[in-house]
């Protein structure tokens, strides 16, 4: 029988995301200051010239993420496509996150010189998951 | 809105996805918990109804997370929890689901539109 801690483990992580994210998207819609709970930048980040690449907004790429991220584990625990070709794709998607993750903190730490909770709090969710995929085996 | 109500909202969202997630795995196995009296009342087949129950679970976990419609769908899964109660019967794990019911029930009151006065 397949272990299922690590793919319960990386669905929670991304779930996680899905909210947090969902969040940061309803309250810039609505146009409401986030609730910041550690510290009081968090409008200064999200509103900054860097709260969007490509022309999409950072959240939005975010909630996207996790919604991949979380839909993938599922497949893979239902075993509904091949694994290795999923797994692959996992891995390149979090490679893609993890990036973009160690680009924000620093924009955050060099350029903005402002630290958001969210934000922070994603990078951290990101890395988490890092983690599990390089010392778990997932199959 | 408190952070508590936003806390037990994502883990009680979590909760039902990863639920309906492990039901579409294996519906059949999930189908064996049912009582003999409530397997007789099914329409359809009990693999059909566990599918749908998966499909349900998902639906509400997805929606309590993204917080669209939560005094709705903290309602749906305060119902589902006590009919999963009452079809499945007092077994070991009874506790833990009249444990989610509580948590959904406390939801729904929390976020239900408060009238103005």
């Amino acid at each position: 029988m397949v272990n299922l801690t690590p793919h319960a483990l990386l669905f929670t992580i991304a779930a996680i995301g899905i909210a947090e994210a969902a969040y940061l998207v309803k309250t810039r819609r609505s146009e409401i200051a986030p609730v910041c709970p550690i510290g009081q930048d968090c409008s200064t980040v999200l509103s900054s010239r860097y709260n969007h690449l490509f022309g999409v907004h950072n959240d939005i790429l975010g909630f996207l993420f996790y919604i991949a991220f979380a839909g993938a584990t599922a497949l893979l625990v239902l075993e509904a496509v091949e694994v290795s070709s999923l797994l692959s794709a996992m891995k390149v998607m979090l490679a893609g996150a993890t990036i973009m993750s160690l680009f924000l903190v620093y924009l955050q730490a060099k350029v903005i010189r402002a630290w958001c909770f969210w934000c922070v709090m994603s990078a951290a969710t990101i890395c988490l998951m890092d983690i599990i995929i390089l010392t778990t085996t997932l199959s | 809105m408190r952070y508590t109500e936003n806390i037990i909202r994502v883990g009680l969202g979590i909760t039902f996805l990863w639920i309906g997630i492990l039901i579409f795995q294996h519906p059949d196995a999930w189908g064996q918990a049912l009582q003999p009296w409530a397997l007789g009342l099914l329409p359809i087949d009990l693999r059909t109804a566990m599918m749908q129950t998966a499909v349900f679970d998902i639906t509400v976990g997805f929606f309590l997370l993204v917080e669209v419609l939560p005094a709705l769908f903290s309602l749906l899964a305060f119902i589902h929890l006590i009919t999963v109660i009452t079809v499945v019967g007092i077994t070991g794990v009874t506790a833990r689901d009249i444990g989610l019911a509580a948590i959904a029930l406390a939801l729904t009151i929390a976020y239900w539109p408060k009238r103005k006065s």
